[in-house]
């Protein structure tokens, strides 16, 4: 690989011209942490063996906590243990979400087994908050004239990634057919079925992630603004490709089915509803904001878990909704800014139990059987989006430092593919459970590499605090 | 009504009690208990028009565990401070000892009636006649600080008044440690006594409370203390409730430990403070929706015992308080000002129902309930009046003691007070916001 190309350092005046805005932030700059000394870490080593003992012992002295017994104490530890384990790991330049996550794999059920599947199952419960918060600041983060300056480089990504990419990806888990028991007997036609469905599945990003490491680093440039871009614009154009491959895959995988469009209804109600919810939303949310502007932290929870309930209950999506809602918070009125910093003040702790709780539900012996295939799958899924990325740059004329880095925030998978695999699971049940565990463990690989390799990538981009405070930025 | 519609309703009343603690409001809004809250949770709970469901309360016992303990780390972080002043040494022991003799003369009588009429056995009588004087051993501090904010009392007597209704909260918050370890749930791998069990639950709150101070560090960063202090008191709680301590008495020497240690007392305070009462009307909707009279063994008797006694105790200790200097201009009566009970009462008898469900637990709750209903007729008006009579309030003052809502009121720059003699109380709150 070449080097990359670096940036050249901004004069202190001009602001930087970041993604949108400075992404919620509850973080300091990577620079500042830097400077954390020896005791400091010793300090902080000592008391996550501190809390890994206290929960230790507990959990050995009461082993049944009964209903919603263990949830307290796994909340809490969570958010101690994640919080540490990342600043123990800031050293590595690792980002904060694999110290979250590698917390929440250690004391999760699949091995130390401090908190147990019930704990994490309730703590999950907090991820719809979470998600609408993540979406909000997503939205909130897209401006129209940053999309509008980078329509062209998104248009060709989009295009590339959603066809080749998605062919590319179903010829792979084709190709690999024979190395998945549960397609191995399948007559072609249905494998092929299967392997659209894997195909629109891999083509799916993480906003989450992507938001989570924006937030930390508080990077800002060309490469934050167009990966950000790209990842929340990607979420519409997936689900309706999910849409469309369910429909297209049904006459293959079940004889006697026949095209139906009936998917694209639903799918056509759902979105179009979302993005008329959202709109209302994010008006009333821009009047509050302008009108009262306060307990900011009350409302947000209050949407999180009221409007996302409503929203599960109507059949829209609420992801996108809260997208929209941002979007429109951020475009059409002045209150953008406030929004991100109300948002922003939730992002650590939201982050943290976010992905803590995404480490502790990693089901480890699942990886531990599927591994060889799934590791398969993942490198061709890196290929292909660094190739598409290159390419789609290429045709765009985009600038090189995106050219060169552009596929780095691409990698990462969490929820929304996690969600996607669910719907498949459903729609599908003869297959729909081994599908399933394959694309966890997927996930599971992306989820910890996307983010190490796209803080890396913006590391090195001079995007970031710690860049731009090295000699030379 | 399900578990989100609930919850909904817990949010709106936070964001209501939020707006009671906000930086510019004008104080003293509300009943300073916040028993009508208490009572709304009884409307709406199984027992009377059944819109809130038992199942869907139990489903909200994490949060009323964690409100609780939260009230208590707030009370820690408080004691023996009023606003950012120190309390006197001789306040806060005189405050303890008055406290204790309290909440002794209430749970014997209600030990006394029990024993009477019903059919309890020995251990659960002790439960049960603790839990009750723990729960009303207290003055609450937001009564005599309303009093005080709202007539704009000073002086030496709502000093010391300030200073009682502060200090008075130690006492019953660690006797809960000692009655919940008379019953241990979990298996220590040593032999653990009652005693040691109360120290464990010390111990826990004091060892998460140092972490977190350690934690804070030198340098105070808002952000990362909400996540520190979040994180180490939600464990706390957590580890607490699954080893069936009292989560009250853990996170109250988790507030206390901080207090001492950390050098960003104030600052954590000053985060703090604003979100009790935001905390606090959801929880008391929650104990008021778990209140069941009907499990209480001869209920009448049991509240009217723990009532006269409360009387008694208090009456005795408002003479015994015109011995000293700033208390001589007071009227007898002054001891029933001292009536009202609140939050911590309230919360005591909420995890008494939540870790004795069943008849001790319940009566507990019941108790508390009644107490604090009953104080709210009785206490502020008597100590408004008790501090007239002291000259500490202006003749002028002539507010009624409901006001009918609660929405934040900002007054113009002009009708505003300036700064002139300001009420021992906590400073005002920064704008709740700042929370996470």
């Amino acid at each position: 690989m070449s080097p990359p190309p670096s940036t050249p350092p901004r004069p202190p005046s001009t602001p930087p011209p970041g993604p949108a805005s400075a992404p919620p932030s509850s973080s300091p700059p990577t620079s500042a942490l830097a400077a954390k000394g020896l005791s400091t870490r010793l300090l902080q080593g000592g008391l996550l063996l501190l809390f890994f003992g206290l929960l230790y012992g507990v959990s050995r002295a009461a082993p049944h906590p009964g209903p919603h017994g263990g949830t307290a104490a796994a909340l809490g530890f969570l958010l101690l243990a994640g919080t540490l384990a990342s600043e123990l790991l800031e050293p590595l330049r690792l980002p904060h979400l694999t110290g979250y996550m590698a917390a929440g794999v250690l004391a999760g059920p699949h091995v130390l087994h401090l908190i147990d599947h019930g704990a994490v199952d309730d703590v999950s419960s907090v991820n719809a908050l979470a998600l609408s918060l993540i979406a909000l600041a997503g939205g909130a983060e897209l401006k129209v004239d940053v999309i509008r300056r980078s329509l062209r480089g998104l248009s060709w990504a989009m295009a590339l990634h959603s066809t080749l990419g998605f062919a590319a990806l179903t010829g792979v888990f084709y190709a690999c057919r024979s190395l998945m028991p549960f397609v191995r007997p399948m007559a072609a036609p249905a494998a092929f079925g299967v392997a659209l469905l894997w195909g629109a599945l891999a083509v799916s990003r993480s906003p989450s992630a992507t938001l989570a490491i924006l937030s930390q680093t508080r990077a800002s440039g060309p490469l934050a603004r167009h990966t950000l871009a790209f990842v929340m614009t990607s979420d519409v154009v997936v689900l309706a490709q999910l849409a469309l491959t369910t429909a297209a895959a049904r006459p293959l995988l079940e004889p006697g089915s026949t095209f139906s469009t009936a998917e694209l209804g639903s799918l056509g109600y759902e979105m179009l509803g979302s993005v008329a919810i959202g709109t209302a939303l994010g008006l009333v949310l821009a009047l509050y904001l302008r009108l009262i502007g306060q307990q900011l932290l009350l409302v947000l929870i209050a949407l999180g878990f009221g409007a996302t309930e409503v929203l599960r209950y109507l059949h829209f999506d609420a992801m996108l909704t809260f997208v929209v809602a941002g979007f429109v918070v951020q475009n059409l009125s002045q209150q953008g800014d406030a929004l991100l910093r109300a948002v922003g003040r939730t992002a650590g702790l939201v982050f943290v139990v976010f992905f803590a709780t995404a480490g502790a539900h990693l089901d480890l012996p699942l990886l531990r059987k599927l591994w060889p295939v799934a590791l398969i799958l993942v490198s061709s899924r890196v290929v292909v989006t660094w190739a598409l990325a290159r390419a789609s740059a290429a045709l765009a004329r985009e600038e090189p430092l995106i050219r060169h880095w552009g596929w780095s925030g691409l990698v990462s998978q969490a929820g929304l593919t996690l969600g996607m695999s669910l719907i498949i699971e459903r729609s599908f049940p003869a297959f729909g459970a081994p599908f399933r565990a394959l694309a966890i463990a997927a996930v599971a690989f992306n989820e910890v590499l996307g983010p190490i390799l796209f803080k890396y990538a913006l590391d090195r981009a001079g995007e970031t605090g710690h860049a731009q405070a090295r000699p030379g930025h | 009504m399900n578990a989100i519609w609930l919850l909904m309703g817990l949010l709106l009343l936070a964001y209501m009690g939020s707006f009671l603690v906000g930086g510019q409001s004008i104080r003293g809004f509300g009943l300073p208990s916040g028993a009508e809250y208490l009572v709304l949770g009884l409307l709406l709970g199984p027992h009377m028009l059944g819109l809130l469901q038992r199942s869907t309360v139990a489903d909200f016992q994490p949060f009323a565990e964690a409100g609780a303990g939260w009230v208590a780390l707030v009370v820690g972080l408080d004691y023996g401070f009023v606003g950012q002043r120190r309390v006197k040494l001789r306040n806060l022991a005189l405050g303890s000892l008055l406290s204790l003799a309290a909440g002794a003369l209430i749970a014997l009588a209600v030990y006394a009636a029990l024993a009477a009429l019903s059919t309890m056995d020995r251990g659960e009588l002790l439960l049960c006649a603790g839990g009750v004087g723990a729960a009303c051993a207290e003055t609450t501090r937001h009564a005599v600080r309303w009093v005080m904010q709202r007539h704009d009392a000073s002086g030496p007597l709502s000093t010391l008044l300030a200073e009682l209704a502060d200090s008075d909260d130690a006492v019953p918050i660690l006797a809960t440690a000692l009655l919940f370890a008379l019953r241990p749930s979990a298996h220590l791998p040593w032999q653990a006594s009652a005693l040691g069990w109360a120290a464990l639950t010390l111990g826990l709150g004091a060892l998460l409370g140092l972490a977190a101070a350690l934690l804070l560090g030198r340098d105070f960063r808002l952000d990362e203390s909400w996540g520190v202090l979040l994180g180490a008191s939600v464990l706390a709680i957590g580890l607490s409730t699954r080893l069936g301590l009292s989560t009250m008495t853990t996170l109250f020497a988790f507030g206390v430990a901080i207090a001492t240690v950390s050098p960003h007392r104030d600052e954590v305070w000053a985060m703090v403070e604003p979100t009790e009462r935001t905390v606090l009307q959801p929880l008391l909707l929650l104990a008021g929706a778990r209140i069941d009279a009907d499990a209480v063994p001869a209920g009448f008797w049991v509240i009217g015992a723990a009532l006269a006694a409360r009387v008694l105790a208090k009456g005795a200790t408002g003479l015994a308080l015109r011995a000293s200097a700033p208390a001589r201009a007071a009227p007898p009566a002054l001891g029933l000002g001292l009536l009202s009970t609140g939050a911590v009462c309230l919360s005591i008898g909420l995890i008494f129902a939540l870790r004795f469900p069943g008849r001790v637990g319940d009566t507990v709750l019941v108790v508390a309930a009644a107490t604090t209903i009953f104080g709210e007729f009785v206490g502020p008006p008597l100590l408004r009046s008790a501090l007239r009579r002291a000259g500490e309030i202006a003749a002028r003052s002539t507010s009624s003691i409901i006001t009918p809502f609660p929405f934040r009121l900002t007054l113009p720059p002009a009708a505003r007070r300036p700064t002139a003699p300001s009420p021992p109380g906590p400073p005002p709150a920064p704008p709740p916001e700042d929370a996470p």
